[in-house]
Formats: structure tokens, sequence, C-alpha cells
């Protein structure tokens, strides 16, 4: 139960900390995605089903916040979580670098969905040099806050607040 | 000797050359003395009063830290002053508006939107498509409302375009609209015979239905000829730090509905 409770908590905590206080404390006016980083970790020990769902409803809140193409980041993220959730049995979790990875290669597969779906979907949107410099930053934040993210994901899913053993 | 005790034994009014010579001969060395028994009695407490003088730094650094944080916050209190000042200077500035000062509460949480939220809502007369500026020109427009917040989208934001003018010829029309970033906007649909100069002002053309005349949006950079070779398009520097915003001033009495009215 508190488990699920605090799955629930993370992605509305995530939401509120990118729009405070990250989005003061930004690289070059880029944010990082915590959500995107959370639903990583999660799909990485849970697998592409259940990392799926989780994303799809992150994503959910996230346009439901934003209040603009409500449905954009759910499928982005939805796929994002689906993809990096194949990883689960391939991949050594324990290491750190997976997950550091993981973040990097969800955050881009995450980007080039949302690119797609803008460029369907808005009329004024053109991929310049800005655009790249930005996400260039963006990745950078999110590799960096992944490495102390994900030794806290890691040890509470093995044996904290996150471990799956029907008790929680 | 009985003479010399005798003489000396009252007060008098000078002492004697001999005596003067002594107390010369070793004021110096008395001095000295006096800063070994300085050097002494620093060297002896330094090993007596260790664990004191280790309580005392602790406590002077701990004041020293609390004293910085004091700094820090008295120099954020300064420096949000100055703005507010700036903010009221533009209400006392702007009086064909009807200003109302918001504080920006949040950013957008990622990178593919540029908005702010603010702090005032419909329960303070915020309505949808108000135009909100600060001290150096247009920050963006209000595009949903809540009853104690509503959310102001930036001028940099991909989906906001501004009917534009240039300052120094006012003959120039244009539209800016934004690149998704802060640093820079575009200003496009620019007639190919138009004075356009790089430096030039670029303001609000006022054909707009939300935003008045005369509103400061940046400057004009890098002017290039579309391929069509019928429309210019500019660079533009925002005057707004969209990056810095921290007050704003929605102007609640200037729509085209009420004018009309």
């Amino acid at each position: 139960m508190l488990r699920l409770l605090i799955l629930l908590l993370l992605p509305l905590a995530a939401l509120f900390l990118q729009a405070s206080i990250f989005s003061v404390f930004n690289i070059k006016g880029a944010v990082p995605d915590l959500l995107l980083i959370f639903i990583i970790f999660f799909a990485l020990i849970n697998g592409p089903k259940k990392g799926g769902v989780y994303g799809l409803l992150c994503g959910l809140l996230e346009d439901l916040y934003l209040g603009r193409f409500i449905g954009m980041n759910a499928i982005a993220k939805g796929i994002t979580g689906y993809a990096i959730g194949n990883l689960q049995i391939n991949v050594f979790k324990e290491n750190l670098l997976v997950g550091v990875i993981s973040v990097l290669i969800g955050s881009i597969l995450n980007i080039i969905i949302l690119l797609l779906l803008t460029v369907v979907f808005s009329t004024s949107f053109s991929v310049d040099l800005h655009f790249l410099v930005d996400v260039f930053f963006h990745l950078s934040y999110n590799f960096l806050l992944a490495i102390p993210l994900y030794m806290w994901y890691y040890n509470s899913s093995k044996s904290g607040i996150l471990k799956n053993n029907g008790e929680r | 000797m009985l003479f010399t005790m005798r003489y000396t034994a009252a007060d008098r009014e000078n002492i004697t050359w001999g005596e003067k010579m002594l107390h010369e001969m070793y004021t110096p060395l008395l001095s000295g003395v006096k800063d070994l028994q300085g050097i002494g009695s620093g060297f002896s407490s330094f090993f007596e009063d260790k664990s004191s003088l280790n309580a005392q730094i602790d406590a002077l650094e701990e004041e020293v830290a609390s004293l910085k944080m004091e700094i820090n916050r008295l120099q954020e209190y300064r420096e949000e002053i100055e703005r507010l000042r700036a903010l009221l200077a533009l209400q006392e500035e702007k009086e064909e508006y009807r200003l109302l000062a918001a504080r920006v509460i949040a950013r957008s949480p990622n990178n593919w939107y540029r908005f702010v939220t603010i702090n005032k809502g419909s329960n303070d007369g915020i309505r949808k498509d108000l135009p909100v500026i600060n001290k150096d020109g247009l920050v963006g427009r209000v595009t949903s409302v809540n009853q104690n917040s509503a959310r102001v989208f930036l001028l940099s934001d991909r989906e906001i375009a501004v009917g534009a003018t240039i300052q120094r010829t006012r003959e120039t029309q244009g539209i800016v609209e934004g690149l998704g970033q802060n640093r820079t906007l575009n200003m496009i649909n620019i007639p190919y015979y138009s004075e356009i100069e790089e430096g030039d002002l670029v303001i609000t053309s006022g054909l707009s239905l939300i935003y008045p005349r005369g509103l400061m949006i940046g400057t004009a950079t890098d002017i290039t000829k579309e391929p069509n070779g019928l429309l210019l398009t500019a660079k533009v520097l925002p005057a707004v730090d969209f990056n810095k915003l921290e007050e704003v001033m929605v102007i609640i009495d200037y729509n085209p509905e009420i004018l009309e009215e």
C-alpha cells in the first residue's frame, strides 16, 4: 500500500519540482524531466507492460497540468516506458551505469516521439540550432540527476519503500 | 644615601638625568618582555583553553554562516524592493492602462512550452487573453485562468504571435513569433521594401486584438530576405529576460471589448 502511495506521489512531486525549483535552476533555459526519469526507473525494474502503463498515466498527468496537446506526453512517455521496460531481463540493474544510460536512451526516445507528434499536430514548429542546444542541456541535466536518483530508486526497490513483496 | 633617600621620599617635580637614562635603556627591553609575556600567555592559554577556544571558533563560524545567510536574505529583499519600485514606476507611467501586479509562482515544467503561472486569478479580475508586461516590455498573454492563479504563455512560446511594428519608422509591419526558447524571437511577414535596420526597436503594432500598441518587444537583428523575395525575416532579441521573471503586470483594463463599449 505504501509502495503504491509512493509511486503515486513520485510523479506529483516530480512535476511540482520541475515547475518550481528546477525551472528556476535551469541550465541555459533547459529543465530536467524528473517524471520521465522515474518512469524509466520503474520500467527498468518492473518490465514493459507495467512500465508502459505507468508511463502513460504519468504522461497524462503532465498533459493535464500543461493543458495543451493533451495525450502527447501520455503517448510519448507510455511508449518510452514500454521500450525501456523491455531491457528489464537483459541488463544488470545493479549497475549504476545501466540506470544512467537507460535515462539517456529513454530521454532521446521521448524527444523523438514528442518531436514527431509535434510536427504532426503543430504548424509552427521547426528544428533549429536553439532547439538542439536545448535538447543537449536537457539530456545533460537528466543524465546528471539520474546518477543519485537511480542509486536511491534501485535501493528502495530492492530493500526499501518501493520493494514489491506483497506486504507493502 | 640617607640624603638621597630623604630627597626621593617625597613626590618630585622631575627625575634625574641618570634615572631618565636608565629608564630609556630599559623601556625597549621591558616592552620586549611584555610582548613575550603576551606570547607566553597566549601560548599557555592555547593549551589550557584549547577546548574553550575550539568552542569559540565553532560559535564564531556559526555566527558567520548565519550572518552570511542574513546578508543574502537582505540582498534578496533589496532586489525585490527595486523590482517592485520599477513596477510601481511603470504603473504610474502607463496611466492609460489599469495594471495588476502579480508574482510568478511557477514555470513550465518542460522544455516544449514556455509559460509561467502567476498568483492572481479570476478572483482578482484576471481574464483570458489579457496582455502581461513588466518594466522592460511585453511578457506574453494570459491563456487560462483559475480562481487564484493564471497561466501566462510567454512571447517566446512557439504558439504565441504578436502583431509588431518598427518604432523608428512606424510603417513596417510584421508578426513576432516565439521560437520555443527564451533568447531569440522571430519577426516574419515583413514586406521587402520595409526600411528595417539592425538595432531598430520592435514594438506591438496594435493591430492585434489582444495587445495594445506601443509595448516594447525587443531589438531587430539579423535581417534576411525570404526565398520568394517578397518578404523579410528578422531575429528579435527580446527586451524582457524571460528566464528571470519574478513579478509582472497584467493589463486588466485594456481589452478590445471594453474599448468598443
